[in-house]
């Protein structure tokens, strides 16, 4: 009670001394020019303070807050009470509102807001801070998840900058939801803004506080993120705090290459050139910056050349998208890859920044590409690469529950240019289904793409593979010297089969070509296939190759590797040769001529039996086959 | 060159200078008026220049045993990343993080300095956060023979970094050491001792100790007043260093900041002369 009184006298003391403080002002006349708000820095102490009203948000209970005159503060005569609504609650689904005021006060000779609080268990306040005054929001400042206990504490919101508080309608606000569906009451009390000596080291952040480059171009518009602040409270902890990015003051080294605005929008205005965009709170300079890179002018994406009826859009300006749930999924907690999208001219693409992985969701509804051949991508890398990167791409099919990743290699001379992948749905190993396509992930398999720009995202029907119309070429071994398994200009060996169909691995199907009445055999849908000649096996002791003619319809994006494995029924023996397909040999006959000694661990071939070809890099969606047989040389 | 410097002692209330700094115009209250003293300057240290004056100060290295009697969590280093000069007459004590692993700073002067009576004084600038325990402190001459707490101790500042207000003056002696010492702390009214420098100081002689904040006298322990045997009339050495966690300070949080550095503008060791 004394205490009490003790303090009552000491407000009073206060209030006095400010008093004389003022009145020992002599008024210039020049002083007169600006009408100054008041400095009240009582918000709620035994009831509204001048001016102060109450607006509850949309969507909380209307009623959720009351004076409360039994539970007080050092039994003062009224506290703020909050109820916070059950789940379910048909009044609301939170208590939030807003203490504001008509005129604006002059907080700038204070440092926080403070306050007593308690409720009826522990809990946790969404939301609870100041500057919210239902209008421009400019300073508005909060902290995320105040835990507030069963007893009265004291709480403190440090201000970033006081002295842009020179006119603040926003004095308190808050927003809190129930906890584990069940509501509860917390109390407010003594709710003041006050100048603390015991706050100390304010540190502010851009970028959370990271030195970031980045690759732009003129016309390229984004804003500056990660704005953090946080202060060391008077136990010594550091309390985070959200602050508005008003509070921070932008720079740019370089208007005439970037122009940052008060809101932290960034403009890349001209360049080839560098513009460093910094920042400061008050005198506090904060950690972080980013130059810009600008290259000039914007080089676009090339203008895709499907044509729109053969196309399912994701994500471009030259077809009508599908429903997109969302181009970045910010998939917790391992992915780190945030967005920046940008537009430039009308051209919107998708920028993924602190890249690992990422995913593009479009469930609603899934994609039905069971009648499309590719996917395209349009990626440009702007940061310079060191070494050979690998960007990953992964197809999820919700239907079928099945996924298929692709890998492709993007060389140190890529980086920094416009990069077109057409990649083969056929290639997506483990995609046996594409009819419920809902999910495009992105990987960095190296960890070495720290950001990437991205359109132009689609599947698309490249339309049939141009129809064979050339027989393979004649061969030229003389017949005494051949043992053929499958030509038209041989007599061939029995053969038991050139498809063994072996389950449950194998996918490759098949069928015989015929051309001008030269027969070929068509394997599609190929992983491997096995050629069987066992009744009898074939004695190719005398033989010094084995002869293929193959044909790859499908151009290919990438290397492919084509193996050949002999398999010896008689001594159990097998072995395998590799051939490298360059992607400049597809859509022609191959002549392959493969040395049978070359074929490790095949001690012998005087009981061959079959001959088995295998996709090693799953990029072989089919090929057409002729002429295969031994010869001696 | 020996300076002679004159301290006038006054001892007044938080609350009348709280009010003088309101009425600035009302005269100095003096009740509890000190002495006047002489003091001559004996040894400091201004950590002026690039590196620390190995001819004052020894580095203690390492974990100590026991985390140096106290449970501490730091390792102690005499890396320039832990203990080194500013370049701007400061010395630096930083207490880093690395993981679960802390390092450190502890230096003294046994061996090189001690004394026995007279004023100890630094002025520095605290480090602050829960499990952070700086600390500006004696030790006797004799702990090689007579060993702790036999040897005596005079923490002339200590602070828990969770108190970053708040700082403690102590001694500890036969009887009354660890968690027993005959101490009392003083608090900084709307401030905190890692906002800017303080001088922390205490003026020892045969009869007593006192303890003083910015020549403001808070504690004084006379040679009565320990429920033990008074240990504290042979030489002392001195000590500073940042310990991170430990029995007197508890753990650091992850709501510590790190790294956390202690700036000592200077050491300064004064006899009285009459």
């Amino acid at each position: 009670m004394k205490a009490n009184i003790i303090i009552r006298f000491m407000q009073h003391l206060a209030a006095g001394l400010l008093l004389v403080f003022f009145m020992g002002c002599e008024r210039e006349i020049t002083d007169l020019e600006v009408a100054s708000s008041p400095a009240n820095p009582e918000v709620f102490i035994d009831g509204f303070s001048p001016g102060l009203n109450y607006a509850a948000f949309g969507g909380s209970v209307p009623t959720a807050f009351d004076v409360d005159n039994d539970v007080t503060w050092n039994n003062s005569t009224a506290s703020m009470r909050f109820e916070v609504p059950d789940a379910n609650d048909p009044r609301g689904s939170f208590a939030g509102g807003v203490f504001f005021t008509e005129a604006g006060r002059d907080l700038s000779g204070f440092n926080a807001l403070t306050f007593w609080a308690k409720a009826t268990q522990s809990v946790t306040i969404g939301e609870i801070g100041f500057g919210n005054d239902l209008g421009e929001n400019k300073h508005v400042v909060s902290i995320n998840g105040l835990n507030i206990t069963t007893g009265w504490k004291k709480y403190i919101i440090p201000i970033p900058d006081p002295s842009r508080l020179t006119n603040e309608r926003g004095l308190f606000w808050y927003a809190a939801g129930n906890i584990d569906g069940k509501g509860f009451t917390f109390w407010i009390d003594e709710v003041r803004y006050e100048k603390l000596g015991t706050i100390a080291h304010p540190k502010f952040a851009i970028l959370n506080g990271e030195d970031q480059e980045e690759t732009s171009f003129i016309g390229v518009s984004k804003v500056v993120g990660g704005l953090t602040s946080t202060f060391n409270m008077p136990t010594g902890i550091n309390q985070a705090i959200n602050i508005a990015p008003a509070y921070f003051e932008f720079e740019s080294s370089d208007p005439s290459i970037a122009t940052v605005d008060e809101r932290g929008h960034i403009t890349v205005t001209g360049g080839p050139g560098n513009a460093e965009i910094t920042a400061h709170v008050g005198d506090v300079p904060a950690d972080g910056s980013l130059i810009i890179q600008s290259q000039g002018v914007f080089v676009h994406a090339p203008v895709p050349t499907q044509a729109p009826e053969d196309v399912i859009s994701i994500f471009s300006d030259h077809y009508d998208d599908v429903p997109v749930n969302y181009y970045n999924g910010f998939w917790e907690p391992f992915q780190t890859t945030v967005s920046a999208d940008f537009e430039v001219n009308g051209d919107r693409v998708l920028h993924y920044l602190d890249f690992n992985f990422v995913g593009i969701e479009f469930s609603s509804p899934t994609v039905n590409a069971s009648n499309m051949t590719h996917l395209h991508i349009n990626i440009y890398l702007p940061n310079p690469l060191n070494t050979n990167a690998q960007f990953q791409v992964e197809l999820v099919d919700f239907g079928a529950d099945v996924a298929g990743s692709v890998a492709t290699t993007i060389t140190v001379d890529e980086a920094q240019q416009w990069i077109t992948l057409d990649l083969p749905l056929d290639n997506f190993p483990g995609l046996t289904s594409r009819s419920n396509l809902a999910q495009i992930i992105f990987v960095d398999v190296n960890g070495n793409i720290p950001s990437f720009y991205a359109d132009n995202i689609f599947f698309y029907n490249e339309g049939d593979a141009p129809p064979l119309t050339e027989p393979a070429p004649t061969p030229t071994h003389a017949p005494e010297n051949v043992i053929s398994i499958f030509s038209d200009h041989y007599d061939n060996v029995p053969v038991d089969y050139y498809n063994g169909y072996w389950e449950p691995w194998q996918t490759t199907d098949s069928e015989f070509y015929e051309i001008n009445g030269d027969n070929m055999l068509y394997y599609f849908q190929f992983n491997f296939v096995g050629i069987e000649f066992a009744n009898p096996t074939v004695d190719a002791s005398s033989m010094t190759h084995l002869h293929v003619h193959i044909y790859l319809p499908n151009p290919l994006y990438a290397n492919a590797q084509f193996l050949v494995k002999l398999v010896d029924f008689g001594a159990g023996v097998e072995g395998t040769l590799t051939t490298t397909i360059t992607v400049d040999q597809t859509q022609q006959w191959l002549s392959l001529n493969l040395p049978l000694a070359n074929f490790p661990g095949l001690t012998s071939r005087s009981n061959l039996a079959q001959i088995i070809f295998e996709d090693i890099n799953g990029n072989i969606p089919s090929f057409y086959a002729d002429n295969i047989y031994f010869y001696s040389n | 060159m020996k300076a002679i410097y004159n301290f006038k002692k006054t001892h007044i209330s938080i609350i009348v200078i709280l009010i003088m700094a309101a009425f600035s115009g009302c005269e100095r209250d003096d009740f509890q008026k000190l002495p006047e003293r002489n003091w001559e300057l004996i040894w400091s240290d201004e950590f002026e220049g690039d590196s620390l004056d190995l001819s004052k100060w020894n580095f203690d290295i390492g974990t100590g045993e026991d985390g140096w009697g106290n449970q501490e969590l730091q390792s102690y280093t005499n890396n320039p990343a832990n203990i080194s000069l500013d370049g701007q007459g400061h010395l630096v004590i930083t207490a880093i993080q690395d993981g679960n692993r802390f390092t450190s700073a502890r230096i003294n002067t046994q061996g090189l300095f001690s004394q026995q009576y007279g004023r100890f004084e630094a002025r520095l600038k605290t480090p602050f956060g829960p499990g952070l325990w700086p600390a500006f402190w004696l030790l006797g001459d004799n702990i090689e023979t007579v060993g702790w707490p036999q040897c005596g101790e005079i923490d002339v500042m200590e602070l828990r970094g969770q108190e970053p207000h708040t700082i403690h003056g102590s001694i500890h002696g036969p009887g009354y050491s660890g968690g027993n010492p005959v101490s009392r702390n003083y608090t900084l009214i709307n401030d905190r001792f890692d906002n800017d420098f303080n001088e922390f100081a205490i003026e020892w002689d045969a009869d007593k100790i006192d303890f003083f904040v910015n020549d403001y006298l808070y504690q004084r322990i006379e040679n009565t007043d320990t429920p033990g045997e008074w240990v504290f009339d042979q030489p002392f050495f001195i000590l500073l260093n940042v310990a991170v966690g430990g029995n007197y300070v508890g753990f650091p949080t992850a709501q510590t900041p790190f790294p956390q550095k202690m700036i000592v503008d200077y050491v300064r060791v004064y006899r009285e002369v009459n």
